[in-house]
């Protein structure tokens, strides 16, 4: 599903599936899952970032958790620094699955052909040296410090009883990098980085506001200078002049250290600011996937174009075309057959509600998962957009400097 | 009576037809309530609202001086950063301030003219250190609870209001409706009573058009014609709520064509009222007339500023009369017998709203419980229950803050549509500059306690004035232009019990002169309805 002409991957994922057992009746016995995510294939590039939206319970921060093995997958992969050759074989082993075991289901499936039979066998082979989830303990805790997270909730993700010299120098204690002045020494340096006082060091979290507690959890996840970080949702409890602030930090650190960034977040205009990619989801599948340029300007899949239409946009002389879904979301526990997203899809249609289409790539570098765009059509130049915005009349917001 | 009463609402008759889907088939839209002018009359209007919180660190002047207006049908936006008090003015006007340790100290709330902070002076003396800033406040707890009676004449009818964690307004225990039945009941009883009242089940017409509900939802077809043939079957019996009722009762039953219309004669069982019930709706209806009476004497003594003891004693002695008289109405045993075809039509009215904000299933939505709803579901059912009652004003605090862009969406949509519709006055409070952009005819920008900048929407968005908005649209990342750099405004929003001396704004302001560290800038008119309080503009001081 990759290319391998494009920037090199640094953490490839492929097939993740998280089912939460739900359990009840006599002896809590396992009784369905919730399928939080369900078939989820991604990969972040070196020094870029992937933005992941999507509507609250669609399974956004759970690929997170996942590919940083927060919590185990109930199957699927994920591969950080894949050398080439590996993601070579890799893809050839997927593209022979799909055709021998139905749907591209990755592994865990029986029967077939008996290339896929060996297929799955390889692809065990590779999992077992590469794949983080078959990592012993040590070598992952190795890994840890490369992969970090800042979570959404700056007012629960800091322990109150710890100063902020303990929380940002924890990692480095755990990980026993240089001796306790260096480590000193970095958490000054990490505290400048992230724009707050040294002062502030000696002083716990209760006494910031949101906004330099989020640049706590920040440095913190830049202590043992990872190479990716997971962003889950870091701005969405904080006020926009503070959010920009933030997002400022992140983007100012991004091009100094080189980081790769998974962006999680259901605020679009936030994710077309900071990102190069931009994957959707849709009740724990990947829906669509592009350049963010060209998500933004040729969304295909309806749900995607739903979902930018209702973006309101800060500016009164601009109307827009509004698709307004009706519904909510359907329950992951059961979802629909077929393509997911067919019971609030306005372009719907029979085949929908039993066949789920499969991840495409109807453009370079731009991926859908729908019906509309069928698999051998050629160059899809994109539909018509159903939602366009206009000027109504002349616009200029003077800047604050 | 009549000389004081004056009805809470414009010379808008009572909801009936045109509020009532059934009857309204083919989505007509009523005629347009006109965009608000400056013609429009003020419903609201907030002069030097002053609101202190005290506690044991000192004296939190959260609201410092707040004065806006609200005229009819409007949508007047309140937008600031956490902690401005955007909320703390919504709570102000409706008094809804947890007291202690919050207390409004000065100002007028005009609510169509009527003061509802009257007798607030009385109510509480405080006394402010000036050395030590701690302060001193002795509240007269029996002058307090006049004080809130006096505003459930305005809470409802007059101002609504929807909060921002619909998961945390609505009762766990009730279900969703009972909760928006109690409303309807409170508010609206009388037509409700009056109505069920008038229904006429034994009409000749009644039978046909029941058969041709039952056949038309046989043959299939799109609702639509159920609908209009449902709300023949309401215009037989002269009960909407019937139409509901049977449209429901036809659609999800399985039975054959004759059983269905025996079935639903048995369901116009609770048109037929006993005489047992309809003693006890005459009874209910006496005592919400009696309730309408007290509150248009609560009202009155706000408009006249005095307490009018006289009149007072007589109806509460009549209310008390009444509720002794009618004890054995709730004597349990029959007591659930007689209430329930007011029950039975409050539910169904309830279930005509809840499609009204279009909720798929409103029969099985009224019958569950809050925590079997989604965030959007239960906002829409908040929404239902603040506009079932019609009010003149809604103030609405965050709608949308806790909910997914689509869901916002539909929420925005809906409240837009309600507006045109009843032609209530919005107070929209968000943090949200896009929402406000989306919906809002005029917006207030709050900073620290205090207004810094009202303008009309479109104006604020071309021109802002004052730096604080300036800062506040250029930190927005825009979707439209995402390569500009997103500026920030350095710091944070400062500790309101010791705030900046003068403007409020100067320690983060990229404009800041000396004359900003002393004193506050006076507010000043810059253009139509475009005011701001800075002392970078030289207008004309405006006249509050």
């Amino acid at each position: 599903m990759f290319r391998s002409d494009t920037a090199p991957a640094l953490i490839t994922s492929y097939n993740l599936r998280k089912y939460f057992p739900i359990r009840g009746g006599l002896f809590s016995t396992r009784i369905g899952d919730v399928r939080a995510v369900d078939g989820v294939s991604l990969d972040v590039r070196e020094s870029e970032t992937l933005g992941l939206v999507g509507e609250s319970g669609c399974g956004k921060t759970t690929v997170g958790r996942l590919m940083l093995r927060l919590i185990e997958p109930t199957s699927g992969h994920t591969y950080y620094h894949p050398s080439p050759e590996t993601v070579a074989k890799l893809e050839s082993l997927y593209a022979t699955l799909k055709g021998g075991v139905g749907g591209g289901d990755g592994d865990g499936g029986t029967g077939g052909t008996p290339e896929a039979q060996a297929a799955l066998k390889d692809l065990d082979e590779i999992a077992d040296q590469y794949s983080l989830y078959r990592m012993k303990h040590s070598k992952m805790k190795e890994l840890r410090g490369k992969l970090q997270i800042v979570f959404q909730d700056p007012f629960s993700s800091l322990s109150p009883r710890m100063l902020v010299r303990d929380i940002i120098g924890e990692p480095l204690a755990i990980h026993h990098a240089g001796t306790r002045s260096e480590r000193a020494q970095r958490v000054a340096e990490l505290v400048q980085e992230v724009g707050l006082n040294p002062e502030h060091l000696w002083r716990f979290p209760h006494e910031f506001s949101g906004g330099q507690r989020q640049r706590i959890g920040i440095a913190r996840a830049l202590a043992l200078r990872p190479e990716f970080i997971v962003l889950d949702e870091p701005t969405s409890a904080l006020d926009v002049s503070v959010q920009a602030q933030i997002l400022n930090i992140l983007k100012k650190l991004q091009s100094e250290q080189r980081l790769a960034y998974m962006f999680i977040s259901h605020h679009l205009s936030v994710v077309r600011a900071m990102s190069h990619h931009v994957a959707v989801m849709y009740l724990g599948e990947i829906v669509e996937r592009a350049g963010t340029e060209d998500l933004f300007s040729r969304p295909l899949h309806p749900y995607t174009q739903a979902l930018l239409s209702a973006i309101p946009v800060p500016d009164p002389t601009l109307k827009r075309e509004r698709i307004v879904l009706k519904g909510d979301v359907p329950s992951p526990a059961a979802p629909p057959p077929g393509c997911r997203f067919h019971t609030r899809c306005p372009a719907v249609m029979p085949v929908c509600s039993h066949t789920p289409p499969p991840l495409i790539e109807v453009r370079r570098e731009h991926w859908v998962a729908c019906h509309l765009y069928p698999p051998t059509g050629g160059e899809v130049v994109g539909v018509p957009i159903p939602f366009r915005t206009t000027a109504v009349g002349t616009t200029t917001v003077p800047q604050a400097s | 009576m009549s000389a004081v009463s004056q009805p809470l609402r414009d010379a808008s008759p009572l909801p009936t037809e045109a509020s009532f889907p059934l009857s309204a088939p083919a989505p007509t839209t009523p005629e347009p309530i006109p965009a608000t002018t400056l013609s429009s009359p003020v419903v609201l209007d907030v002069r030097d609202l002053k609101t202190y919180f005290f506690t044991y660190d000192g004296v939190v002047l959260a609201l410092d001086g707040v004065s806006f207006k609200v005229r009819r049908g409007e949508t007047l936006g309140l937008v600031g950063e956490t902690g401005c008090g955007k909320s703390v003015t919504a709570f102000s006007v409706t008094r809804l301030i947890p007291d202690p340790p919050g207390r409004v100290i000065s100002g007028k709330v005009l609510f169509r003219g009527i003061d509802l902070l009257w007798g607030l002076d009385a109510e509480a003396k405080i006394k402010i250190n000036p050395k030590t800033g701690r302060a001193k406040v002795r509240r007269s707890f029996r002058r307090i609870k006049a004080g809130l009676e006096r505003m459930s004449a305005v809470r409802g009818r007059g101002i609504s209001m929807i909060f921002q964690e619909p998961t945390q307004a609505m009762n766990p225990v009730f279900s969703v409706a009972d909760q928006i039945s109690e409303a309807l009941i409170l508010h609206q009883g009388t037509h409700l009573v009056d109505e069920m009242m008038s229904a006429t089940p034994d009409a000749p017409e009644v039978l046909p058009a029941m058969e041709a509900l039952v056949d038309v939802t046989r043959a299939g077809g799109d609702p639509d014609t159920a609908r209009r043939a449902a709300a023949k079957v309401a215009e037989a019996v002269h009960l909407p709520s019937f139409g509901t009722q049977s449209f429901y009762l036809v659609r999800d039953s399985e039975l054959s064509s004759e059983d269905m219309v025996r079935r639903l004669q048995r369901g116009l069982r609770r048109t037929y009222l006993s005489r047992m019930e309809r003693r006890y709706l005459r009874y209910r209806r006496k005592r919400m007339v009696i309730e309408d009476e007290l509150h248009d004497l609560y009202l009155s003594e706000m408009r006249e500023g005095r307490v009018d003891r006289r009149q007072r004693r007589i109806l509460r002695g009549r209310r008390t009369r009444l509720r002794l008289g009618g004890f054995y109405y709730g004597v349990w045993g029959i007591r659930g017998r007689i209430q329930r075809p007011l029950r039975d039509e409050a539910f169904w009215r309830t279930v005509g709203r809840l499609e009204e904000v279009s909720i798929a299933n409103p029969v099985q939505v009224a019958k569950g419980y809050p925590h079997e709803l989604s965030g959007g579901m239960l906002q829409r059912v908040m929404i239902t229950m603040a506009l079932s009652v019609e009010p003149t004003i809604l103030i609405a605090d965050e709608p949308t803050t806790a909910l997914d862009v689509t869901i916002q969406a539909q929420i925005l949509e809906l409240m837009r549509e309600l507006k045109t519709r009843i032609g209530t006055a919005i107070l929209l409070i968000t943090h949200d500059l896009a929402v406000i952009a989306e919906v809002a005819d005029r917006v207030c920008v709050m900073y620290a306690g205090q207004i810094v900048e009202t303008a009309r929407a479109r104006d604020l968005y071309t021109h802002p004035l004052h730096p604080y908005t300036q800062g506040l649209l250029a930190s927005i990342p825009n979707l439209e232009r995402p390569d500009k750099k997103l500026s920030s405004i350095p710091g944070s929003v400062p500790d309101l019990i010791h705030p900046p001396e003068g403007c409020r704004f100067h320690p983060r302001c990229p404009y800041a002169m000396p004359v900003c560290k002393e004193v506050r800038p006076p507010t000043t008119v810059e253009g139509a309805e475009h005011t701001v309080a800075c002392h970078l503009y030289k207008g004309t001081v405006a006249v509050e």
